[in-house]
């Protein structure tokens, strides 16, 4: 006898739709399963055994062969599980072929029959082929937010085998407890003073200029950091999907929603290669970045994560995307981050005001060292965060609520939509000489700079783009102004001062 | 007393010496114990026959030595021949010069811990005029550099050599200004005095430049003046060797101007040495709350002498100048307008970063921004890695 029940598997952040295909004939009783599965889908030998015996079904008595096909990929996890225990009861005739017709099965068994949810339920439900789709009570939130299949959900496959073979309706079950939303509820106003680090946040959420801050320990750069995605703009339904999609098939709790809001991560840095770009295993869980992608990528103490680990930051900052190539296969994983990145300025992270820094020099160079220029070069936004007044600490007034500021932002986003681009940065040559053209003074100001050889023709291209994002931002139009570019020049990461840090 | 030694064996007196020098773990102090005790010939005999207790007994009692390290030392004496040391050090273009010895410097000579034996390139001479040692920390603001380098060329003009560590920072910037008068001539001096040469005393082997960046600042001192270092060519040097150095500072110079240091800072180290050799130290005075002031503001308080220009470096050494005013360079640039002074006064004579000065001045950030930017073409402000200062002649200009 044979079945061949639909179901998924995920790799990356993609779903691959498959079939189970099971046999049961005679010869002595055991179960193999082919089709290059890993170890923790070998298992499911025994997973499944118990099941159903759990559902008071008999286990076939007699050779079984599961097949998962297409057999020349290779098939990671336990979310075939349900398909293969579907697979077995119709193959040996205890369900009916005509009653499992038109569906596809996801999800992990336990010994006693219940449903466990897997990672990347969204994916994997977007890549059913099938009309109707048999999820775990827990993860039927997240199924139903792929519009496509129906979603049944059920608890356990003693629950599935009454419905199936014709005794019960389908249950209706509660949907479990929301989980914790992922929006956040920081706001800028509970930032007092800090009025250049506001504004260099403001440009970078307008601008999707990556932001690389400097400062000594407690002066508040994670604090900043972490209300940045505050201020960026609700996602788009491609992108939600893409983000949802993402957090899914890495088996975070989507808190039962789309993910609507950009994302914000912060990595600890001693975050391993893989863990930040995606990749590992067969499943190729998506890494850090991918996670952030379409919101903000935090990296506290930069010069403390593995220079190798930076380094292979620096091609999905370029192309947006992260492009794994195994011997088997090849995927992309969406990295549209905007990069905020904290660093002290010196080991000993006295401020590094000139004669306040005690670090021997040694030491100085060696942590230089571990930033590498290209990845420097990426940042368009340097700005040094000190530590604020006491006044400003204990009386001063609230700042701007994000609100407000991303009020501004969006407008400012709205206007580098009509250059057709989604923010600034992605403004390039003759683009950008038409979008910001220079008043004199402005000119000025960067022909004095530029003779002075203290800005390069690349560092001039960044000045731009700031400048623009600036006079977006304070709602100006015509050529950009003296403020405008000279703030931007204040504002600007020039590579060899972040080397050159207390030299 | 017989002082007249054949040269025979004054050359195997130095070539002990140079290998006692190189052998791992034997530092100033033994070394001139033993010249002026059993000879480095004994001592070196002692070291090479690497049995424990004569060894300890030539240490002395405050000297601890453990097995392994004795073992080292006499595993090293065994693969080196001291005439074969010698001739490295000559080849490697370095005078060898022995305490007791002609040549060698009378000032350390006199000194109560002077080197056993030192290497020198350059022009011996340039040590009998009148010196000044001008030390600091590494890690000094705009201002501190640039008061060192006027110091250094100032005191040069007028015949004092500058004695220096070529450190980064204070030290390096008083070499570059003693440096500057003899590379670039100008009028010469009205008195006629010959211009001061530098001399610069290192750490590491002379044929090692340390930090390597002042590489070309070795060689200009070298060749315009002295260099010299109680470590054997070839060395590099290690921390220990520092503080060592510093006393060989302090003992060549006729004052010691300490410029920028903190107060656990290695030029408080020179300072000491000084006071120990009762060569006057002088320091310049800094804001109570500047970090790099902290030290020679403590200098200060102790009694030294408070240093606001060259002038007072020449009177602590008892030399008579006529005192002439500083050219002031023509103005061939812009003042600063209305809201540059504005800024300037915000910035202030400490390091300050963009988010300071733009709360200080009350000023849109648009503002301050293009305003720096100005300042800093004019050469009012000197930005380096997001903090700004003021330059001399933003100082003025405010």
């Amino acid at each position: 006898m044979l079945a061949s029940i639909p179901s998924a598997m995920v790799r990356g952040a993609d779903g691959h739709p498959l079939i189970v295909e099971v046999h049961v004939g005679r010869g002595l009783p055991g179960l193999t399963i082919v089709g290059l599965p890993d170890a923790s889908c070998r298992e499911a030998r025994d997973r499944v055994r118990a099941a159903v015996l759990a559902a008071g079904v008999g286990w076939p008595v007699g050779r079984i062969t599961v097949n998962l096909a297409p057999s020349g990929t290779r098939k990671a996890g336990s979310g075939l599980d349900l398909a293969m225990a579907v697979g077995v009861l119709v193959a040996n005739g205890d369900l009916e072929v005509e009653a499992v017709r038109g569906m596809a099965f996801l999800g992990e068994l336990g010994l006693d029959g219940t449903l466990r949810s897997v990672p990347g339920i969204v994916p994997l439900v977007d890549a059913v082929t099938a009309p109707e789709v048999v999820v775990p009570v827990a993860a039927a939130a997240d199924a139903a937010l792929v519009a496509g299949p129906k979603v049944r959900a059920v608890a356990s496959l003693g629950e599935l085998v009454g419905v199936l073979g014709g005794h019960e309706p389908w249950p209706d079950h509660e949907p479990p407890p929301r989980g914790p939303s992922l929006e956040s509820v920081l706001d800028l106003a509970d930032v007092r003073g800090q009025p250049v680090v506001r504004r260099a946040l403001e440009v970078a959420a307008a601008g999707s200029h990556h932001l690389l801050m400097v400062g000594p320990p407690g002066a508040g750069k994670t604090m900043l950091a972490s209300r940045l995605p505050g201020l960026l703009p609700d996602l788009d339904h491609a992108q939600a999907m893409e983000a949802t999609r993402v957090h899914s098939a890495a088996g975070l709790g989507l808190g039962g929603g789309l993910v609507s809001r950009p994302p914000f991560r912060a990595p600890h840095h001693t975050t391993t290669n893989v863990a930040l770009v995606g990749g590992g295993t067969e499943a190729m869980r998506p890494g850090e970045v991918s996670l952030a992608s379409g919101g903000v990528l935090f990296l506290d103490e930069l010069a403390e994560f593995a220079p190798t680990v930076l380094d292979a930051l620096r091609q999905p900052l370029e192309d947006g995307v992260i492009r794994v190539s195994r011997a088997r296969f090849a995927m992309e994983l969406p990295a549209r981050v905007l990069l905020v990145a904290a660093m002290n300025p010196c080991p000993c992270g006295e401020a590094g005001r000139p004669g306040a820094c005690r670090c021997p020099e040694g030491l100085l160079a060696r942590y230089r060292r571990r930033l590498s220029g290209p990845l420097l070069d990426r940042f368009d936004l340097r700005v040094d965060v000190v530590r604020p007044d006491v006044d400003q600490l204990l009386g001063g007034q609230p700042g701007e609520s994000s609100a407000v500021v991303a009020a501004r932002v969006a407008a400012a986003r709205a206007r580098a939509a009509e250059r057709g681009v989604r923010a600034n940065r992605e403004l390039d040559g003759p683009d950008l000489e038409r979008a910001a053209p220079l008043d004199a003074e402005a000119h000025g100001l960067l022909t004095t700079v530029l003779q002075s050889g203290r800005l390069s023709a690349r560092g001039l291209t960044r000045v731009r783009r700031v400048a623009l994002t600036l006079a977006d931002l304070a709602g100006h139009h015509g050529p950009l102004t003296a403020g405008h570019v000279g703030t931007a020049l204040q504002l600007r990461a020039d590579v060899s001062a972040i080397q050159g840090v207390a030299a | 007393m017989t002082t007249l030694r054949s040269e025979v064996q004054q050359r195997l007196v130095a070539a002990h010496l140079v290998a006692l020098a190189t052998l791992p773990g034997i530092g100033p102090g033994s070394l001139l114990r033993w010249h002026r005790g059993v000879g480095a010939e004994a001592a070196w005999r002692t070291v090479r026959e690497g049995r424990a207790d004569p060894i300890r007994r030539l240490a002395g009692s405050r000297v601890r030595l453990k097995p392994a390290g004795i073992e080292a030392m006499a595993a090293a004496a065994r693969r080196i021949d001291p005439e074969e040391c010698l001739e490295r050090q000559l080849e490697a273009g370095c005078q060898v010069l022995v305490l007791g010895q002609r040549g060698y410097p009378s000032r350390l000579a006199q000194d109560p811990a002077p080197p056993a034996v030192l290497f020198a390139r350059g022009d011996l001479s340039v040590a009998d005029g009148p010196t000044v040692a001008i030390v600091g920390t590494r890690n000094a603001t705009r201002l501190g550099r640039d008061l060192a380098a006027q110091l250094g060329q100032e005191l040069a003009e007028k015949g004092v050599a500058v004695v220096s560590g070529l450190a980064l920072g204070i030290d390096a910037a008083a070499h570059r200004g003693a440096v500057h008068p003899l590379v670039h001539p100008g009028a010469p001096a009205a008195d006629g005095a010959p211009i001061g040469r530098p001399i610069g005393v290192i750490a590491s082997g002379l044929d090692i430049a340390y930090p390597r960046r002042h590489a070309d600042l070795h060689q200009d001192i070298a060749r315009l003046g002295l260099l010299v270092s109680e470590v054997p060519a070839g060395e590099r040097p290690s921390e220990w060797r520092f503080p060592a150095r510093n006393r060989i500072i302090a003992g060549l110079a006729d004052a010691v101007v300490v410029v920028e240091s903190r107060s656990a800072g290695g030029s408080m180290l020179t300072a000491g040495e000084a006071l120990d050799r009762a060569v006057p130290v002088l320091a310049v005075p800094g804001h109570p709350l500047a970090p790099a002031s902290t030290g020679t503001n403590d200098l200060l308080f102790d009694g030294a002498t408070m240093v606001r220009s060259s002038r007072d470096v020449f009177d602590a050494i008892g030399l008579v100048v006529d005192h002439e005013p500083a050219v002031v360079a023509p103005h061939d640039r812009r003042a600063p307008d209305a809201a540059g002074r504005i800024v300037l006064d915000a910035i202030g004579d400490q390091p300050s970063a963009l988010a300071e000065v733009v709360s200080r001045c009350e000023l849109e950030l648009e503002d301050v921004a293009r305003t720096l930017v100005t300042l800093e073409a004019t050469g009012h402000v000197v930005r380096h890695a997001g903090w700004f200062e003021r330059s001399a002649r933003g100082r003025s200009a405010s």
